[in-house]
């Protein structure tokens, strides 16, 4: 029989929203599912690719998990670089708004522990590693992991104590970066094990596989976890509208309808009360498509007249929680009349 | 590329800049990642074209 004192010892071991990493399962693909293979781009929400080598990669979101788990990123080398430069990378990563991590402590002599765990495959076997560092790219702890049995799931744990030094933010800028390499030159990795100052940004260990030189190489991983405590505890599953909800302040797309009303004495001006499914962490980057033609920088005039969208005006709210709610008012290059109607569907960054 | 958008007649001021090859417009939020990028673009040289109002109408 289970007591209340065990619950309660139970429910205190594993709180809730424990997890620092949104996403970490690897479900929410908001901008689809097809491979990507450039750098800068998003398998899945929240986790972008980093990379500049002379091969090339594709990067999905698939089915393949393990037990508990629907979802991962699989990363396949599709055109090898069998000599890997100085400052050659290839990089999964997240970084962590400093308002969820600035209770860490970190910069203080406060600083709390905090233990990184994930589920991880990959076709080549060896020493693989990541690092964890600040906005600043002053501070980093790289970590390394192995890898012992090829195309098979194996759960890492890291633990990693907090950083006593340097400036760590604690406001909607960078609280943290995570990286998790692939591949990276010499001049990209350091000793694993310790907080380091460093000239510029780390992005793994010394010994780093390589998985840029061979073709066909896979990697693949799910189950990210990042929280506080010396222990990596099971992940927690998140409802699915609590995890899209997370990625929303960072990234979001859907559609804009608008009966204009004429603003200003130009008719290029017109007023929305579109309002975010989420807000979002600082104004976002904005880009129209004109739902008929998919053309982008473009809203859809009913009968299928397109105009240029100039310029997006925002509105933040008024709590002084620092995030942007909707959009007040879109500027076209081409004039319209009150009468027709306006549609568009909209992209939204407002990534870290 | 980047393209200088119009001055806001409500603001009196350039609010944002456009990156031609995406479509995707840029506000001036010193916390956007994409006016971060901008602001390297200008710090290597780089010179955004300047805002025009002849844009026209597409069907």
């Amino acid at each position: 029989m289970t007591t209340a004192a065990e619950l309660a010892s139970y429910a205190s071991s594993f709180p809730s929203f424990r997890n620092r990493i949104i996403n970490g399962d690897m479900r929410i693909a908001q901008r689809g599912t097809s491979a990507v293979t450039v750098n800068g781009s998003y398998p899945v929400d929240r986790f972008p690719t980093t990379h500049a080598s002379d091969g090339a990669f594709s990067a999905q979101q698939v089915t393949d998990a393990p037990a508990g788990f629907t979802n991962s990123v699989k990363y396949t080398v599709t055109t090898a670089d069998a000599s890997i430069g100085a400052t050659q990378i290839l990089l999964f990563r997240q970084f962590i708004e400093g308002n969820d991590f600035a209770d860490l402590g970190w910069g203080t002599a406060n600083a709390k522990t905090v233990t990184l765990s994930f589920w991880v495959r990959s076709s080549v076997t060896g020493t693989f590693g990541g690092s964890i560092g600040n906005n600043a790219n002053d501070r980093y702890y790289s970590y390394s992991y192995n890898i012992s049995s090829t195309d098979t799931w194996e759960y890492k744990t890291i633990t990693i104590v907090g950083d006593t030094s340097g400036t760590w933010l604690t406001d909607t800028g960078i609280g943290a970066r995570i990286y998790f390499g692939l591949t990276a030159g010499a001049d990209r990795v350091q000793a694993a094990g310790s907080w380091q100052t460093t000239a510029g940004f780390i992005a793994s260990a010394t010994g780093q596989v390589q998985l840029l030189e061979t073709l066909n190489a896979t990697w693949y991983i799910t189950g990210v976890q990042l929280e506080e405590g010396t222990v990596g505890t099971p992940f927690e599953h998140r409802p699915i509208g609590t995890e899209l909800a997370l990625c929303q302040r960072y990234y979001q797309q859907g559609p804009l309808t608008a009966f204009p009303t004429v603003i200003g004495s130009s008719s290029t001006y017109f007023a929305t009360n579109f309002r975010f499914a989420t807000p979002m962490r600082s104004t976002p980057s904005s880009t129209f498509f004109a739902p008929s033609s998919g053309n982008s920088g473009k809203i859809e005039q009913w009968g299928g007249t397109e105009h240029t969208v100039s310029s997006v005006n925002f509105g933040s709210n008024n709590s002084g929680i620092p995030q942007v709610e909707g959009i007040q008012y879109v500027i076209i290059s081409s004039a319209i009349t009150v009468s027709v109607s306006l549609g568009a569907s909209i992209k939204l960054n407002s990534e870290l | 590329m980047y393209k200088l958008n119009d001055v806001d007649v409500f603001s009196g001021k350039v609010e944002c800049v456009k990156n031609l090859e995406t479509s995707q417009i840029i506000p001036f939020d010193p916390a956007n990642t994409d006016y971060q990028e901008y602001l390297r673009f200008l710090a290597e040289g780089g010179q955004p074209l300047p805002a025009d109002d002849d844009e026209q109408t597409t069907e």
